[in-house]
């Protein structure tokens, strides 16, 4: 229970990850990072991670939204908390017609914006993390 | 003894937006917003005297109002009502705020969070054109507004109907409002481009 959490953070932006890391890492979280969706992708498939820290708009357009739609496939990541963040303004939730943010992409997911509130951040990251656990004890 | 049971069962299998308080959530909607935090607002009302839309008795709930309750919690009456998606975007409540609170921006912000969310109002007018206005771009490259006007227009009473009609009439007399929906030009490549940067999703 109080085995430090690993996440994983895919976004492009490399000052706002370093950021966003260097606040995971002080509250003793242990921080991963993909600055690509492709290495993002690798490294879920290949190692644990309790959530992932996830952008939308990446390389060539919204990239996010596309592995958020592999994770809900894939029956092994399924059930990994995601914590949605982006720099979206626009109302473009009509655009994932039938795959609206919620109802969710995986099971636990939510959405914020950037930039985050440190506090607001590790409350999220917190409240993800025990959600997703307490799914998992019921479903034992 | 049963309330201790029911809140611990609740805390622990809430979804996790509701463990977080709701004025944190809206705070973070104007993180990056040039004006203060919506704590310093004095409930003087100056945004709601302001307003053109609330003073025309349009918002069920004014702006200020509306601050207040975010401050106090009340999530879901919050989401359910229309004064963010009535905003006009005129932005006098922003300019004249004395305390320097981004109001207009606070109300994009409630659009968007229930948007992304899904929980507006229903049978709104705002969310409806949102979608058809947004879905028609991407499908046409262009707006037409016959089609962007019956999405709301059977909203309306019959005799708002017919002056709709008769407008509509005379503009399209005038040559202003195009009989056929425009397209653009080379329409497919256009389309590629926008499912690069965007993956719509499968058709549904």
């Amino acid at each position: 229970m109080n085995q430090t959490k690993k996440l994983l953070i895919i976004d492009d932006d490399p000052d706002f990850v370093a950021g966003m890391k260097s606040i995971l890492v002080k509250a003793n979280y242990e921080v991963d990072v993909a600055y690509n969706p492709k290495d993002g992708l690798q490294a879920l498939q290949t190692k644990p991670y309790d959530l992932l820290l996830l952008d939308i708009m990446m390389g060539r357009g919204a990239e996010g939204i596309m592995i958020a739609r592999k994770l809900g496939k894939d029956p092994k990541l399924r059930n990994l908390p995601v914590l949605i963040i982006t720099g979206i303004r626009e109302q473009m939730a009509f655009l994932f017609p039938g795959q609206a943010v919620h109802p969710h992409f995986v099971a636990v997911d939510e959405l914020v914006e950037k930039p985050v509130e440190p506090k607001l951040l590790l409350e999220k990251v917190e409240a993800l993390l025990k959600t997703a656990e307490a799914r998992k004890g019921q479903s034992k | 003894m049963n309330a201790t049971a029911e809140t611990s069962v609740t805390a622990t299998t809430a979804p996790p937006e509701d463990r977080i308080p709701f004025v944190e959530e809206i705070k973070n909607l104007l993180y990056a917003s040039k004006g203060n935090p919506i704590s310093t607002c004095i409930q003087c009302g100056t945004c709601s005297a302001t307003c053109p839309v609330a003073s025309g008795g349009f918002m069920d709930n004014s702006p200020r109002r509306i601050i207040a309750m975010i401050r106090s919690g009340f999530k879901e009456q919050v989401l359910k009502s229309n004064t963010f998606w009535y905003c006009a975007s005129c932005y006098q409540c922003t300019v004249r705020c004395p305390r320097g609170i981004d109001i207009a921006e606070l109300m994009y912000g409630l659009k968007r969070f229930t948007v992304w969310r899904t929980e507006h109002q229903e049978g709104l007018i705002g969310p409806t054109f949102s979608e058809t206005f947004v879905k028609m771009i991407m499908r046409t490259g262009r707006s037409y507004e016959p089609v962007l006007a019956t999405t709301y227009l059977f909203t309306y009473g019959l005799p708002e109907m017919i002056l709709e009609a008769q407008t509509a009439t005379s503009l399209m007399l005038k040559g202003r409002l195009p009989l056929l929906p425009a397209r653009i030009k080379r329409l497919e490549n256009f389309k590629r481009m926008i499912r690069h940067i965007i993956p719509i999703g499968d058709k549904e």
